[in-house]
């Protein structure tokens, strides 16, 4: 038995891995390497690991997974979850940017309901830099008394003019909404890296009027297209 | 009388759209608009405007001055 045991890092790694595949546990993620790479799984086995190998063991198990998906699950065993190293900012460093929530509970997916999660991670935006400033963590203190817990972590996170979420329910919306957040709902779990990257394209393009607005953009330098004859 | 959408506030999320009972209201190039020929808002049909009702954005949707 014990030779077969893991340890809590690679377990862990494991658990991450399957997380990050469509309709996969730990224990159908397991199998499938038990399969290609046998017991005991060791961190080496898992480093040499290569991605064919993982798309055709146990008779095409994962065949059908995205090859993106099955890459990043793949990297998540190999390395563990590199959560992104935070950069100092300060205001006005990057002009032309906003500043953005991300409810995770891994810290490299918006993966948290608002009033669930374990953290928010605080990143400014703009069209070509993307800096992680700030973790903030969701535990009210002990020596802090709170009435409503939503609204304790909306005040968290009051600098950020966008807030992304798994989910979120109506009230809290409204008092996130309250405080000059913009909060928008993911239709499905996704990494922030790629929110990240998909907002950077909209600043750099036409942002909605909207976020120009909250972006401080000047009424005038808004993009605006023809006017519409409505009368 | 009528009402229109302010644009900078509008998150095209297009609620609205198909609560208005007299089909005022449109996705425009930007945001959603409103036909201010057709809009009444909601006189004889409803209390209350229904698209200021469904709409998430606080005075996003306004009465247009005459």
């Amino acid at each position: 038995m014990d030779s077969q045991a893991i340890s809590r890092e690679l377990a862990l790694r494991i658990g991450l891995a399957a997380r990050a595949l469509p309709d996969t546990d730990a224990k159908r993620l397991l199998s499938v390497l038990t399969d290609c790479i046998g017991l005991p799984i060791t961190e080496q086995k898992l480093v040499d690991l290569n991605l064919d190998t993982l798309k055709t063991a146990l008779a095409g198990e994962f065949a059908d997974v995205d090859e993106p998906l099955l890459t990043h699950a793949l990297s998540i065993l190999q390395s563990g979850l590199n959560v992104p190293e935070q950069q100092a900012y300060s205001d006005g460093d990057m002009p032309g940017s906003v500043r953005i929530a991300c409810a995770s509970n891994d810290g490299i997916n918006i993966d948290g309901h608002f009033g669930s999660c374990s953290q928010f991670m605080i990143y400014q935006v703009s069209a070509d830099e993307a800096r992680l400033i700030d973790i903030r963590d969701t535990d009210i203190p002990d020596d802090l008394e709170v009435d409503d817990k939503n609204v304790f972590r909306a005040e968290l996170i009051q600098d950020c003019q966008v807030l992304y979420i798994a989910s979120v329910g109506g009230p809290a919306a409204a008092k996130i909404v309250r405080l000059g957040i913009h909060p928008i709902k993911l239709s499905a779990i996704d990494p922030i890296n790629e929110v990240v990257d998909q907002l950077q394209s909209v600043i750099a393009g036409t942002p909605p009027p909207w976020l120009a607005k909250v972006m401080g953009v000047e009424a005038a330098n808004r993009f605006r297209f023809e006017r519409e004859a409505t009368g | 009388m009528a009402l229109y959408i302010v644009e900078a506030d509008c998150i095209s999320c297009g609620d609205c759209e198909p609560v208005c009972p007299t089909n005022s209201i449109t996705e425009g190039s930007i945001v959603f608009k409103i036909d201010k020929k057709t809009c009444t808002e909601c006189e004889g049909d409803f209390d209350i405007p229904q698209c200021v009702k469904v709409c998430p954005v606080d005075n996003c949707i306004l009465p247009l001055e005459a």
